[in-house]
């Protein structure tokens, strides 16, 4: 115990005097929130819309009203029929057409789930998903706001859907990408700096012979192992809080939960990233190729995130692979956590999810790196 | 029971197709300083890495003090000294910080590491540099560094993989100096090169090759394995020369060195005739002396033998 105490204290000592390390802690977390914060918006303002009217009713219209005064659309008026609107968004000078069907009223009217077509441009999916989501908002305005003095009873409101709601909407109503993005660069960061940095300070021990000076003293390899990983928890954590301050203090985006549940669940989210670091390095004779393999791996686990791109919106093959991904959990803890306050309780299923994956990945990468100095 | 600090018996180990040690076997006193001794892919260090533990042999055994090796890995890791190939300290501590955290590894006592870092910093220069950092320091003060590091723990006996390898001469000579002073107070040292020269500062010597130790035995004892008179053809030619002499003698005797040819003549030609053969073919070279064979002939009489047909490039690189 007390050799694994002087281990941490040689770490420490290391990093403090790494210059590289101040920046990772300090300058990283302000940087990536910065430029990407700003950078990656998923925000979309004008979307250019025509609206084909085939009911020709007061009801139709007060839609075709609902969307003329919403700001995030441009109306560009109404087309015959489909058609047409079809052949605007080929020619790429409309992003959206609404249809309005036939009986459009009289559906309302008589309880039954009227349909609206809906056809977007979906060129580029996210910006599809993000005007799907804007038109589904329109709807639930019209749904609150409009129906209950259209002279219906209601019961027959309360049967009534003009749209399925995207829960996405309830924590971030703004529709704001950045509340979505900040939480994401932060669990994004946690995963980079401790799969990196742990798979590069022990690729470092090899490079300059110290790993073998240190396998032939009373050492355990376990005392080595904990004496790498618990000082990047220490850097993680000190990173994770400069990171949500910076996030508070730029973007104005504060924690609304418990900061210990976030703790917590970082910490278990970690033990993936660190185990990740720990394989990285039993396969990696250079630190330019533990930065490889590691980049390598996160490529994987940032894209299948959903951190940019919704986990909804990828193929349903590529939706399965994401399980096998500790980041996806994390990003929904961070958000739900963040944006909506939930409490840890709610969060179990993907805690339960990171203990495993933590877990497992440790054992795993500790036994190779049992064997790999044995 | 046998207690030598190091007894290694018939050791093997291949990695995938390649032997590296062909069953070697050898013991090292209590006091002495073994010399391993062989080119660079002898196998001197897998050798090294199974006596410390690092890895597992094929077939044979290493005893530590008596005890298995393989059985004993936490009694050997804290009695044993060793030294890897390469500098082994963190060039981003200071002198003593890195002193200080091996100390500690080895649970020395801070009092007692305290005495023994004075002692060290007397013998290694050290002292003057104890808050530089180590990647400050110049090549032979890191491998005395490092030397010391593996001193903290005071162990019995000391493995060191080619410790001047890469270090100025004087260091070289001050590091020898050191290594005589640790056998001096009853530590035992193996210790592996591949400088030819520095096998007469060994008490005993083993010269490996392919994984076979070829011999064994006192520095001066093994030079008398070479009883036939051996005669320095001292020329600004060597090569050309080397081949005019491998038509009349045996490749097994003919050697090239930096200044000339070493011939062993087996046969008893003599000086005059050695000359006189090479004077018919309008061979120049500055004159033919007798000499006392070195370490070096006696290794290339050694690989000859074992191999005959080994051409001069492939015995491997020889440092004289």
């Amino acid at each position: 115990m007390q050799r694994l105490l002087y281990l941490i204290q040689k770490e420490f000592r290391q990093i403090r005097r790494e210059r590289m390390f101040v920046g990772i802690i300090f300058i990283m977390p302000i940087f990536q929130l910065i430029l990407l914060g700003f950078a990656i918006t998923t925000d979309i303002k004008n979307v250019s819309m025509v609206l084909v009217d085939e009911d020709h009713s007061a009801f139709s219209r007060k839609v075709e009203e609902s969307f003329a005064v919403t700001t995030a659309f441009r109306y560009l008026g109404a087309v015959q029929n489909v058609e047409q609107a079809k052949q605007r968004i080929k020619k790429g000078e409309a992003q959206l057409a609404v249809v309005i069907p036939y009986h459009f009223e009289r559906d309302v009217k008589s309880g039954k789930s009227p349909g609206m077509l809906i056809l977007i441009d979906g060129v580029d999916g996210n910006s599809a998903g993000v005007i799907a989501a804007y038109v589904g908002r329109v709807a639930e305005r019209l749904q609150k706001t409009w129906l209950p003095k259209s002279g219906l009873s209601p019961i027959q409101i309360k049967n009534l859907h003009l749209t399925e709601l995207r829960t996405r909407m309830i924590y971030n109503p703004n529709l704001k990408s950045v509340d979505n993005i900040v939480p994401g660069i932060l669990a994004i960061l946690i995963i980079i700096i401790t799969s990196f940095l742990t798979g590069m300070s022990i690729v470092r021990e090899k490079e300059i012979g110290t790993l073998e000076q240190l396998m032939v003293t009373p050492l355990r390899n376990w005392e080595l192992l904990a004496g790498k990983i618990i000082p990047m928890i220490a850097v993680v954590f000190l990173l994770l809080n400069v990171g949500i301050l910076a996030a508070g203090l730029i973007f104005g985006l504060w924690i609304k939960g418990n900061l210990f549940s976030l703790y917590a669940l970082a910490l278990l989210f970690s033990l993936s990233g660190l185990s990740l670091g720990v394989f990285v390095s039993t396969i990696s004779q250079t630190q330019q190729q533990a930065m490889f393999f590691a980049w390598f791996f996160m490529i994987f686990s940032i894209l299948l995130s959903g951190f940019f791109i919704p986990i909804e919106n990828m193929p349903p093959l590529i939706q399965l692979i994401t399980y096998l991904n500790p980041v996806r959990y994390f990003m929904i803890v961070i958000r739900e956590i963040y944006l909506k306050g939930t409490p840890i309780i709610y969060l179990w299923q993907q805690a339960l999810a990171m203990t495993v994956f933590g877990i497992v990945m440790f054992v795993l990468a500790g036994l190779r790196f049992q064997k790999r100095l044995g | 029971m046998n207690t030598k600090p190091l007894v290694v018996e018939n050791l093997k180990k291949s990695f995938g197709k390649v032997s590296a040690l062909r069953g070697v076997d050898l013991s090292v006193d209590r006091g002495e300083i073994f010399g391993l001794i062989g080119p660079d892919g002898a196998g001197k260090t897998t050798f090294i890495r199974i006596v410390v533990s690092l890895l597992n042999a094929d077939e044979g055994a290493v005893y530590f003090q008596g005890k298995p090796v393989r059985e004993n890995i936490a009694y050997v890791r804290s009695r044993i000294g060793y030294m890897p190939q390469r500098f082994s300290l963190y060039p981003d501590l200071t002198v003593e910080e890195n002193l200080r955290f091996f100390g500690d590894l080895f649970g020395v006592p801070l009092k007692i590491q305290k005495e023994r870092m004075e002692r060290l910093y007397r013998f290694s220069r050290l002292g003057a540099f104890k808050d530089r950092r180590a990647d400050a320091l110049s090549g032979g003060m890191k491998q005395k560094l490092a030397l010391s590091c593996m001193l903290m723990h005071e162990p019995e006996v000391i493995v060191m993989d080619e410790p001047t390898y890469g270090v100025d001469p004087v260091s070289r000579s001050e590091l020898w100096e050191i290594l005589r002073t640790l056998t001096d107070e009853g530590r035992t040292i193996l210790v592996s090169t591949a400088y030819m020269d520095e096998a007469q500062l060994c008490d005993r010597v083993g010269l490996i090759f392919k994984g076979e130790v070829l011999a064994q035995g006192k520095p001066d004892s093994l030079l008398n394995l070479i009883t036939d008179p051996l005669y320095m053809v001292k020329t600004p030619q060597p090569h050309r020369v080397y081949f005019e002499l491998l038509k009349h003698f045996e490749a097994v005797d003919c050697n090239i060195f930096g200044n000339g040819v070493h011939v062993i003549d087996r046969h008893s030609v003599g000086a005059e005739q050695i000359a006189k053969i090479l004077k018919q073919s309008n061979f120049d070279f500055d004159e033919i002396t007798p000499i006392r064979p070195g370490i070096e002939d006696v290794f290339l009489k050694l690989i000859r033998t074992a191999n005959p047909s080994a051409k001069p490039e492939q015995r491997g690189e020889l440092s004289a």
